[in-house]
């Protein structure tokens, strides 16, 4: 084996040619420079003394020699380990290859082992009959080397366990009883199925030599199974060759590729098979799209891992507007803690329920959570009811809002009472509830019952023949908690506690984690659609989205694979109509892998059969002619670097990096020497209007179309600015009108509307973004301008107040409550116990603060500020005036002292706006006081 | 790249004549020393305003005790009751020997300087003789012309050079008879050993001499780098240098050792040694000249030690 030939030993007689390289190296180099120089004696005596090396020094002409011997050798090409073959010519030559998944990772070197065979088989003029084992067609039909070779260039490993049954007997259908001369079976070395007669069945056609080529496939290695546990994932992992111990790092990947958790997989000696665990926490394993093996080079080696561990997406939806300096009382602030480490969350950038639902179901969502909404604008019923259908979890828990909603919402499980339950009230007798027991159905059969936790505040369900199967969890005394409606394939869950801890301690309780994580996984994964024709069927067919190659990578290239159809009762097993890979498509998909589950890596049975055992060529013989050509360069570079040190290139160097530095200064001092500054001019139409809105308060009304009416709004605010820039340090700017559909409204403080019948009806895209304008802390001061709004009570009513009931029944307001003597609109900026305006009837209503239960400052508005103000006094009136500052409208009764009051009260409402609740907060008074009087 | 130093032709004496005038006409009237003027002495004319032999009145002074009585000036002394002498200026001719040396070494010019080796000697010589002559001294140059008193001197020396070119080497020194001055210009690169040999005699016959050591830049300060073949223009030996600008120190060392080497040698017999470069001016080896000619000491010139 230790044989050394050269491959082109001609080139060796160049050596001849050494003797005259050394006299052409020996001349020396440049010829000098020629000067004539009188004091010759003189330098004659000094030039004595040096060395002047008029040649090359001895070694550096041996390593020029060495430098031309080196290529010399290398061109010759020396070759260790030549290989020698010699194929039996009794008969065609027959190649049978296995290019299963354990062929991949030597895949190379098989196919050189069979050029080279190929190659023999040429030059004594043998035809060839090659078979791929792992392929859907087999052609065994003997042909020249050239036909062979096209074939086996075209052959690739493919990600499936090689049928060589059926490539065998095509072997020997094509053969037809001739006698092959050399039938030489490269395999992976791997049994297919528990018995492979394979060899025998080879042996059966009668070979003049039958040689078994083996490469590296006795150390395959292949991920049978992958399970997840509680902690960890346990993966089972077979081997071929039991023979010495083995350790190999295991890996888990997700979608992107990227190796979020490893493992180990140790194989004591002896041991074929074993089980390993991936240890990670839950919310990674959630990740983990497949797993590997080693450095996973081969489609067994890798385990892909379908839907079973995706995690869900929850979107959020608050009815109150995000606060973030208070996120304790924001209602998503608990549910967001709870699910984090289980669930995708997401919540709408936009506060326009009309474009965020939309965008949301967009998404395919699992579970859409609302806390406290009351009540959703009218073209999203539509859209989510079908979300729903399809399989969707609408999750909702109760609130202000939702208790104040009409009792008909049909996305609600049950029919509500207006109005909520208080318990352990100052007049109320019964004390705050416990949870009972958790009943034996629903998802929360089985947790424990939670003994300390108490529910103040719920709301009611009107008692119906089912709700006792339609409720999940229900406090003590027997009224539901969490009621539950199915919708076709989804359901919608109603907490009758809010989100936050306002009304209950449940959410900040170790129980509310556990139910919302139930909750979580009982709903469906991968995302559900809202499209129409989405009644999902349990018999679909799942198109190939990505398959695995043999070397283990998933790629989008599909080929011939077909549809996978999943009836439930059988495994479908990989094979060439459905090779290994993720059916299905992004949303969701099922995962198909080389190996049937729980297979185990047996060694081919070659017992009782006259044969040869061979090796794959590439591993023994090797070429030294990289090597050498390497050698060569390093001396090449060697010899520069003695040249260059030797003539001292110094000085030239010197000048070069002198030129090159007074060029970059020139390119440097050019570049700095631009003048003025370059910049991109990013000015949007309308940033100049924006600009002047944000620079200064407005007062901004809403223009309703009929120039009377808004002419006297206009009028009215501009009276009013100029009274308060009069009275106050606050200076606004003329006042605004918006138009509802075009307009931004978040530049102001506050909207004044006024009502009129006979304007057209705001559409539903304008009532939207004043529901948005107000959930983001906007005020609207409605104005019906008739003294005699009935608002809130029965009886009838004059057209603006039917109009403004039209308005608001598309809009989540809050409870109202006309202004009581104690609140701060009342003493923000004057004491002031009446708000008159043109009339001085009716009362001015405001959002019910809700006292009475505590701590039930919402954060829907900083600072308690209502959202809404409604009066139909007709402030603008009252307020206009005209160029010359004299009153453009009589109030009713004629009373100028009517009019100052109207004034004051307008300022008291700004006031309101733009200072929020500080007046109202007379805590720290006395220490205010105190520190006045020093 | 062009070489530095280079052969160029023998300059013209006529040429050289013009451009010495023009030197002599900035150096004063040049009076050579002569201590011992004995025999040499034929017929000054020129003042040598120091009383001796002449014909003018030079001063009065009283006389000294042992002094010839007929030296007394009687019409002087009887004006008053002391006795005079009446001393007359001394008036002497000198003869001066010049010589260059024309050999091909005295050919070279380099980029250095603008002139040649034996262009700027024969300038200086001939505006020596200028210089002399107009100072009334015999001018003379050794193997071609006998030394002439006239104010044409220099052209007649020059016309001289022109029928009968100079000899490579030192002078023959058969036609100098008697104590006189010698000025010999040249580069003086042989050994200063060989060129002692030479001289030697001239000095024990009583001959005072001055060397003047014309030098070009080039092989004063060795500009040379890189790989070189220095080649000498007089015997055409060739001898390469590797690396040049390495030998450059040694060379200059052993350069001015020998310079330094000839000029004590010289001063030990009593001659005077003048180093000149053909980037100087010319004037300045002719002023340093001139000084000692005039028998007082020059300082020195171009920072050349000498």
């Amino acid at each position: 084996m230790n044989a050394f030939a050269f491959a082109s030993p001609a080139i060796l007689a160049a050596l001849a040619a050494l003797p005259l390289i050394w006299w052409l190296l020996k001349l020396t180099p440049p010829l000098p420079k020629a000067e004539v120089f009188p004091p010759l004696k003189i330098l004659a005596s000094v030039l004595k003394r040096e060395e002047t090396p008029s040649k090359s020094p001895w070694w550096l002409t041996l390593l020029r020699m060495l430098l031309a011997a080196t290529v010399i050798l290398a061109l010759a090409d020396p070759i260790f380990n030549p290989r020698v073959n010699s194929l039996s010519g009794e008969g065609p030559l027959a190649l049978v290859i296995d290019n299963g998944w354990a062929a991949a990772a030597d895949w190379d070197r098989r196919v050189r082992t069979a050029e080279a065979l190929i190659d023999d088989a040429e030059a004594s003029e043998t035809p060839v009959s090659i078979t791929l084992t792992a392929e859907p067609n087999h052609d065994a039909t003997a042909g020249t080397a050239a036909a062979a070779r096209e074939r086996l260039q075209a052959a690739e490993p493919k990600p499936l366990v090689p049928d060589r049954a059926r490539a065998v007997a095509a072997l020997g259908a094509a053969l037809d009883g001739v006698r092959p001369g050399t039938l030489a079976f490269l395999t992976d070395g791997i049994a297919a199925g528990e018995t492979d007669e394979t060899v025998k069945t080879l042996a059966a056609l009668q070979p003049a030599e039958l040689r078994v080529i083996t490469g590296d496939g006795a150390q395959a290695v292949a991920i049978t199974a992958a399970a997840n546990s509680a902690d960890t994932m346990s993966v089972k992992i077979s081997r071929l060759d039991g023979s010495n111990p083995l350790t190999l790092p295991l890996s888990a990947l997700d979608t992107q590729g990227r190796v979020i958790a490893n493992g180990r997989a140790d194989f004591a000696s002896g041991q074929t098979v074993i089980t390993s665990e991936i240890t990670a926490p839950l919310e990674l394993r959630n990740d983990f799209a497949r797993v590997s093996i080693g450095a996973g080079v081969t489609a067994g080696g890798v385990h892909l891992l379908d839907d079973a561990f995706k995690r869900r997406r929850v979107v959020l939806l608050s009815g109150a507007g995000g606060d973030e300096f208070q996120p304790l009382l924001s209602p998503l602030y608990y549910i967001q803690r709870a699910l984090q480490p289980y669930a995708d969350l997401m919540q709408p950038t936009d506060s326009d329920l009309t474009v965020a639902i939309p965008k949301i179901l967009a998404s395919n969502p699992s579970i859409i959570v609302m806390a406290d909404i009351g009540r959703l604008p009218e073209d999203t019923y539509a859209p989510l009811s079908r979300w729903i259908s399809n399989g969707g979890m609408l999750l909702r828990f109760a609130g202000p809002r939702l208790a104040g909603a009409p009792a008909d919402d049909p996305l609600v499980p049950v029919i509500l009472r207006q109005g909520e339950r208080a318990l352990g009230g100052t007049l109320s007798w019964s004390e705050p509830q416990k949870l009972a027991e958790f009943p034996a159905f629903g998802p929360f059969a089985g947790m424990p019952r939670p003994s300390d936790v108490l529910v103040n505040r719920q709301v009611l369900a009107e008692p119906t023949p089912d709700l006792a199967e339609r409720t999940w969890a229900s406090l003590a005394d027997g009224t539901p908690l969490v009621t539950m409606k199915r919708q076709d394939a989804g359901q919608i869950v109603l907490f009758h506690i809010t989100a936050e801890a306002t009304w209950s301690d449940l959410p900040i309780s170790g129980t509310f984690v556990d139910m919302l994580r139930r909750l979580v996984q009982v709903s469906r994964s991968g995302g559900v659609t809202a499209q129409e024709s989405g009644n999902v069927a349990v018999s679909q067919t799942l198109p190939p989205w990505r398959m695995l190659n043999a070397r283990g990578i998933l790629v989008s290239e599909t080929g011939s694979a077909r549809p996978l159809t999943p009836d439930g009762q059988t495994v479908t097993l990989a094979g060439f109509d459905n090779p290994p890979g993720l059916y299905g498509s992004e949303e969701g998909f099922t995962a198909l892998n080389t190996l049937p589950d729980d297979t185990e890596l047996k060694p081919l049975d070659t017992s009782g059969v006259a044969l040869v055992r061979e090796n794959l060529i590439g591993g023994e013989s090797w070429s030294a002619k990289p090597a050498l050509f390497v050698i060569a360069f390093l001396l090449l570079l060697l010899d520069s670097l003695i040249v260059l040190l030797m003539n001292g290139p110094l000085p030239r160097l010197r000048r070069t990096a002198r030129t090159a530095a007074v060029l970059a200064l020139a390119i440097g001092a050019s570049v700095l020497g631009q003048p003025g500054e370059l910049r991109a001019d990013d000015s949007k139409p309308g940033d100049v209007t924006i600009m002047e809105r944000l620079d200064n308060t407005h007062l901004a009304y809403i223009v309703t179309g009929e120039d009377a009416v808004d002419n006297i709004s206009e009028r009215g605010l501009a009276g009013l600015t100029e009274f308060m820039t009069y009275r106050t340090t606050l200076e606004p700017g003329p006042p605004i009108g918006l138009d509802l559909e075009k307009d931004e409204l978040v530049f102001f403080p506050m909207i004044y509307w006024p009502i009129s019948a006979t304007a057209p009806m705001p559409s539903s895209r304008a009532v939207s973004r004043i529901d948005a304008y107000m959930r983001d802390g906007g005020t609207v001061l409605f104005d019906t301008r008739d003294q005699f709004t009935p608002f809130g009570t029965a009886g009838s009513t004059s057209a603006n107040g039917e109009r403004l009931q039209q308005i608001l029944a598309n809009l989540d307001i809050p409870p109202l409550q006309p202004v009581p003597p104690d609140h701060v609109l009342t003493k923000s900026f004057y004491l002031l116990q009446s708000f008159p305006g043109r009339y001085s009837g009716s009362p001015l209503w405001i959002q019910d603060r809700q006292e009475t239960s505590g701590a039930a400052k919402t954060s829907a508005n900083a600072d308690g500020v209502s959202p809404i103000l409604i009066t139909g006094n007709d402030f603008a009136g009252a307020w206009a005036i005209d160029d010359n500052g004299a009153p453009l409208l009589p109030t009713v009764p004629a009373d100028e002292t009517q009019r100052e009051y109207a004034y004051r009260a307008g300022v008291n409402i700004m006031m309101f706006m733009l200072t929020g609740n500080y007046k109202a907060d007379q805590v720290h008074l006395p220490a205010l006081l105190e520190r006045l009087g020093q | 790249m062009a070489s530095i130093g280079q052969i160029v032709d023998q300059t013209s004496s006529g040429d050289a004549l013009t451009r010495a005038r023009q030197r002599a006409a900035l150096v004063p009237d040049c009076m050579v020393e002569a201590r011992r003027i004995a025999n040499t002495v034929i017929a000054g004319w020129h003042g040598r305003r120091k009383r001796g032999i002449g014909e003018n009145f030079w001063q009065f002074r009283p006389y000294a005790e042992g002094e010839s009585l007929s030296r007394i000036d009687w019409r002087r002394s009887a004006r008053d009751d002391h006795t005079y002498v009446r001393d007359r200026e001394w008036e002497a001719a000198h003869t001066v020997w010049l010589w260059a040396d024309m050999s091909p070494s005295m050919m070279y010019k380099s980029t250095l300087s603008g002139v040649s080796k034996e262009s700027r000697a024969l300038v200086v010589m001939l505006a020596l003789a200028e210089i002399l002559a107009r100072s009334g001294e015999r001018i003379g140059c050794p193997g071609i012309m006998e030394p002439v008193s006239s104010r044409n001197a220099a052209e007649r020396l020059a016309t001289a050079l022109i029928h009968a070119p100079m000899t490579s080497g030192l002078p023959e020194t058969a036609m100098i008879r008697g104590l006189s001055d010698i000025v010999l210009i040249g580069d003086f690169l042989d050994d200063a050993d060989a060129i002692m040999d030479r001289i030697g005699p001239l000095a024990r016959r009583g001959l005072r001499g001055h060397v003047v050591e014309i030098a070009d830049p080039a092989e004063e300060s060795f500009p040379y780098s890189g790989r070189t073949e220095f080649t000498d223009p007089e015997t055409g030996q060739k001898l390469v240098s590797g690396r040049a600008e390495n030998l450059r120190e040694d060379y200059r060392r052993a350069y001015y050792a020998r310079r330094d080497a000839l000029g004590e040698s010289l001063r030990r017999l009593g001659w005077n040694f003048v180093a000149h470069r053909t980037d100087h001016l010319a004037s300045q080896a002719l002023v340093a000249v001139h000084m000692y000619l005039s028998g007082a000491p020059p300082r020195t010139f171009g920072g050349v030690p000498s």
